[in-house]
């Protein structure tokens, strides 16, 4: 089963191009797992046509048994037939819901690997121009909601076309009259599917709608609660929750009427279906009727095409049941597409880049310019080199370009124009350190933490790290020290500490550049201090720096300032 | 089970309707069954009759009853069918604002109210889909649940009484173990995987929220690649979770199935022996059994539902928890805000504060031994840079958090507004939004706060004016336009104590030196504490603390 996971590489991305529709994509999505899906389908067929067995052997153990007065005795191996019919139909409904679970899964793990990739493709930067909560909620739940569509509603789509069919085909040469009643009802499958899906669409709008605004209403108050509480006004408000949740009910209920009607219909021609064929039968089988092949009717004949009649039905109420999941899925396809088809502007400049300096002892921007969409500050034809072992400050008004500088560097967006390289190779090649606001904390202990980017590390060489960097009693206080975990309930980390172990990976992974996006920004004193001193020790041990700050004290640890205004460098 | 306690006793408030709604269900039931079960007995008599009217025999078979009772069925099936649906779809949308209604007051009974507050974005997300999981219930749990076992139970005692006990047993002893293969016995087998499914999914949140975040710092160390890697392993061990379920679901259904199935193959063989005997008529021999494949529908909606419910579960902790709603007396009102912890009554003072330290979660102290008294009608002025602590010193002097460490003073009968830093408005009416508890006012002093914010002219172009929608579905006010608009709400407030924690955010200069002119008469009387990063951001003050 696993080895079927290993997708190749060229082929996802080549679906995350640009299929513009939504169905479209899940249709391809379908292809991938095509086999699996037929499979599906294959076991549905299947148990349709244990279903047909079984009626028939049921229907002629009734006529043997009343009409042909057989003993009961000597309609046991009859009797296991039933049962054996039955139990088949039931092993084929289950392989149904086993190879539909895998189908599902496996679309999904390959939707879930796709949005990875996008967004290693996209630039931090852009990356959080939507929220990490947006994002998480694509990955998880958009995802999520594509399971339905491909486990259920698709395989049952493929089984309202074969199923019926079949049973219409037993009926047929048992008595054509009788398969004519079904027929005539057949040119009008395709429409209840039409009346079906637009009355089942229409439902889960509205339901969808009066959830999402049912929704809106109750986090409006939740968000507000500290105010409602303050005016003494909770009371009020849950009133007028309940108040607004009964004008939506009323509302909605208007729309459903209408909506339920559509599959309403198909019950009523099911019903009457069933009612018709039952006065035909019975009819004919007291020689009533003397048109057709009423005459050569038998009870096992009548009951048969009785107990198939509903079995006609079935997969098609069954497919109404599962229309919310397409309608589920197509919305998730939406935004899942929107999501895939952003255009992913990795730094494939690259090798284009004339990086004719080939310097391995300096970090040079020639002739430099940045401007797209979802840069936080545009550089214009900047040019200027910076030595290793150089510690560098960048200066200027927020949003002048000093964030777009730094990410110049890291390799995280890519020039218009010019070439940029570090140390003889271009940007992002070689492992650096880097540190913003946010810094990555995982689940997990101290050492985990830490050991994320030298996996190797000794616990001495743990410790002395977070020694430098002032987390040492920090460290003491925890009860299982390195191994305890770094956020304990109730006893997370601060910003500041949490930069701090950040910074205590530089020191353990020995990287040669580290920059720093405003590094003291909106810390405490003792956290300010423990990053000055950490970035001391760095820079006495030649590593090359560059941050960004207004900090007065990291001001003084530069060698160089370099001011970043209007797009321009010059130093100060 | 227990978690599901409260919830379920929410439900059964609504007693009158869910037993109409339960008894529609059966109606539609029963109609399907009759017609199916009629129509056999029907077949199967005419085929007696024709054979006997064939062999030159009399006989006479009225068929005018059983039609009329074939299309009867037909009828009742469809209508009973349709009128079900509209009537639980309706009592599912009333259970729903039953279930967001308790939920809130809830949430609102609870002690430390800036709670909510301190939660965040991804804890309201969690909190919308528990709700969501625990809408369906009624009608995908209970209701079915109920449903295939009053069905059953009633068929299984027809046939005790009409035909024989031995079949009744036969079929019941099938039927009972196709309800507890669809019900109780699925939901052992994946109440584990549901839980844990449900628990995997909520740590991936936060994982991938990590990630993301950290994405810069993992892209420099080269990790990037494999962390999300590792993301997509734990998300394809949560799917397998998920398909463990799903496939366990199958196989219950498909064999609960088969149970009932042979259930009406034993009524067969019974009914076919009491036949033979002479006991009983062909035709009546075939009702049973096709009634029983007709009882079919009511059993293959359970194994979904119960596949399910360990996860509804693990939403209905999360609630139970979230929301106080496990121990209902522990709800401490709204008035506990306002009311005085302190023993000795104050005379000079409106509100005293005596050595307390605020610290955040487990952060460094950021005020210790501070100490500050607020005289009555005193204009008390507290500056800091942000981060300083002013906002937590503001929720303490407002008691909606209670300091680190020690005591504040206030006397029982002091009043309190406070207009918090963040700015809140509601999705509703201007009046709402100015006066929230509903108390009546007049509007002339509703337009003179609006006059006095500088707001009467921008409420006046809203359509509806004071009765005119704000918010998602209304008029959106700009954030400086917002401000002004919370900071009248807290002027109307009628108190002894205010509290302004930058009061002027996003407000223009020209019209913050209008609203200070004015506010000294408006306020006249009451203690004054403005909070704010600096002097400019204040009201003129009679004393100023400095913080830090």
């Amino acid at each position: 089963m696993e080895d079927a996971l290993a997708q190749p590489r060229s082929e996802t991305a080549r679906t995350g191009a640009k299929p513009r529709h939504g169905r479209t994509w899940l249709n391809q999505l379908a292809k991938a797992q095509r086999e699996t899906i037929a499979l599906t389908v294959a076991a549905g067929t299947l148990a349709g046509v244990f279903t047909i067995a079984q009626m028939g052997l049921f229907a002629w153990v009734i006529h043997q048994a009343v009409v042909e007065q057989v003993p009961l005795m000597a309609l046991s191996a009859e009797f296991a037939g039933v049962a054996l019919a039955m139990a088949l139909r039931a092993l084929a409904q289950g392989m149904q819901a086993q190879f539909a679970a895998r189908a599902s899964r496996k679309i999904r793990e390959r939707v879930r690997q796709q949005l990875t990739e996008v967004w290693q493709g996209l630039s931090p930067a852009r990356l959080k121009s939507s929220s990490a909560a947006t994002l998480s909620t694509e990955w998880l739940d958009q995802v999520e909601a594509l399971h339905g569509y491909f486990a259920r509603f698709l395989p049952q789509l493929a089984i309202c076309g074969a199923v019926p069919l079949l049973i219409l085909g037993v009926v047929i040469s048992l008595d054509w009259l009788a398969g004519l009643f079904l027929l005539l009802s057949a040119p009008l499958i395709p429409l209840f599917m039409a009346l079906i899906g637009l009355g089942a669409e229409k439902v889960n709008q509205q339901h969808f709608k009066v959830l999402g605004r049912l929704s809106g209403q109750f986090l409006d108050k939740v968000r507000g609660l500290t105010t409602l509480q303050l005016f003494g006004a909770t009371h009020q408000a849950a009133g007028k929750l309940q108040e607004r949740s009964e004008q939506f009910r009323r509302v909605t209920m208007k729309t459903l009427k209408v909506a339920f009607l559509s599959s309403a219909v198909l019950e009523f021609f099911a019903s009457v279906a069933i009612a018709v064929v039952a006065m035909y039968i019975g009819f004919g089988l007291l020689g009533y009727i003397n048109i057709g092949p009423a005459d050569q009717l038998t009870l096992f004949s009548g009951l048969f095409v009785l107990l198939l009649a509903p079995e006609f039905f079935q997969p098609l109420r069954q497919l109404a049941q599962h229309y919310h999941d397409r309608a589920a899925a197509l919305g998730a396809a939406e935004l899942l597409l929107a999501r895939l088809a952003t255009d992913v502007a990795r730094a494939d400049q690259a090798p284009e880049a004339t990086h004719s300096e080939r310097d391995t002892s300096i970090i040079q921007l020639s002739d430099v310019s940045v401007s797209y969409p979802g840069a936080t500050g545009v550089l214009n034809r900047v040019s200027c080199k910076l030595r290793r072992g150089q510690c560098v400050a960048l200066r200027g008004r927020s949003g002048g370009g000093k964030s777009t500088l730094l990410h110049l560097l890291a390799g995280f967006v890519a020039p218009n124009g010019g070439a940029v390289s570090v140390f003889g190779e271009p940007p992002g090649l070689r492992r650096f350190g880097w540190l913003g606001q946010s810094p990555f904390l995982m689940q997990g202990s101290w050492a985990d933490n830490l050991k994320l980017v030298a996996p190797a590390a000794t616990d001495d060489a743990i410790l002395s790290a977070l020694t430098l960097v002032g987390l040492r009693p920090l460290l003491e206080s925890r009860p299982e020290g390195l191994y305890s975990a770094v956020t304990e309930q109730g006893a997370g980390l601060s910003g500041g500490q949490a930069r701090r172990l950040s910074l205590a990976r530089v020191f353990l992974a020995d990287f040669d550049l580290v920059l720093l996006d405003e590094p003291t920004a909106g810390l405490d004193e003792v956290s300010q201090q423990g990053i000055i001193d950490a970035l001391t020790t760095l820079k006495s041990q030649g590593k090359t720096l560059v941050f960004a700050t207004h900090h007065e004290r990291l001001l003084e640890l530069a060698d160089r300032t370099l001011w970043v205004e209007h797009g321009a460098l010059r130093d100060a | 089970m227990r978690e599901l306690k409260p919830w379920l006793s929410l439900i059964l408030q609504r007693r009158r309707r869910l037993l109409l709604g339960a008894l529609l269900m059966f109606l539609t039931l029963v109609s399907g069954l009759g017609l199916l079960a009629l129509s056999g007995w029907f077949i199967t008599a005419t085929a007696v009759t024709g054979l006997l009217l064939a062999a030159g025999l009399s006989a006479a078979l009225n068929i005018y009853v059983p039609g009329g009772g074939i299309r009867l069925f037909a009828i009742t099936r469809t209508v009973t069918r349709y009128l079900e649906r509209v009537y639980n779809h309706d009592t599912v949308l009333r259970l729903l604002s039953d279930t967001r209604g308790r939920l809130f007051l809830g949430l609102a009974h609870q002690a430390p109210c800036a709670g909510v507050r301190l939660r965040g974005a991804d804890w309201l997300t969690r909190l919308t889909s528990d709700l969501d999981a625990l809408d369906t219930l009624y009608l995908r749990l209970v209701a079915p649940t109920g449903l295939a076992v009053v069905a059953s139970a009633l068929v299984v005692l027809l046939a005790w009484l009409w035909l024989s006990p031995a079949l009744a047993l036969a079929t019941g002893l099938a039927l009972a173990c196709a309800l507890l293969l669809a019900t109780t016995l699925l939901y052992r087998r994946t109440r584990h995987l549901s839980a844990k499914r449900s628990e995997q999914f909520s740590q991936l949140r936060g994982q991938v929220i990590e990630h993301l975040e950290g994405q810069a710092e993992l892209r420099a160390a080269g990790l990037a690649p494999e962390l999300a890697r590792q993301l997509c392993d734990s998300a394809k061990h949560f799917c397998h979770l998920q398909a463990r379920v799903d496939v366990a679901t199958g196989w219950h259904q498909a064999i609960s199935g088969w149970l009932v199935n042979l259930a009406a193959l034993a009524a067969l063989w019974f009914g076919l022996e009491l036949f033979g005997g002479g006991q009983i008529t062909g035709p009546v021999a075939v009702i049973l059994p096709l009634s029983i494949l007709g009882l079919l529908e009511a059993y293959t909606l359970l194994p979904d539902a119960f596949g399910r419910l360990g996860a509804t579960e693990a939403s209905a902790r999360r609630l139970n928890k979230d929301c106080g709603l496990a121990k209902p007396a522990m709800a401490v009102g709204a008035q506990d805000l306002v009311t005085a912890p302190g023993a000795a009554p104050l005379n000079a003072s409106s509100i005293d504060l005596n050595n307390i330290t605020i610290r955040h979660a487990a952060g460094p102290a950021l005020l210790q031994s501070f100490d500050l008294a607020v005289r009555k009608g005193e204009w008390l002025g507290i500056l800091g840079a942000s981060g300083c602590g002013k906002s937590s010193l503001a929720d303490a002097l407002a008691g909606v958090s209670r300091p680190a460490a020690g005591e504040i003073r206030r006397a029982a009968d002091v009043t309190v507004a406070y207009l918090t830093q963040q700015t809140v408005l509601f999705d509703d009416t201007v009046r709402s939004n100015l006066v929230p508890d509903g108390q009546a006012m007049a509007d002339e002093r509703l337009w003179h706060v609006l006059e006095l914010v500088g707001l009467e002219q921008r409420i006046a172009r809203i359509p509806g004016q004071l009765d005119g929608w704000l918010g998602a579905y209304g008029t959106q006010l700009s954030g400086g336009e917002s401000r002004r608009l919370a900071l009248a709400r807290v002027l109307l407030r009628d108190s002894d104590l205010v509290i302004l924690d930058e009061p002027f955010t996003g407000v223009d200069a020209q019209s913050q030196a209008r609203i200070c002119q004015q506010l000294r008469p408006w306020l006249q009387g009451r203690a004054v504490v403005a909070l704010g990063h600096g002097a400019m951001a204040l009201p003129p003050t009679d004393r100023t603390v400095r913080l830090g």
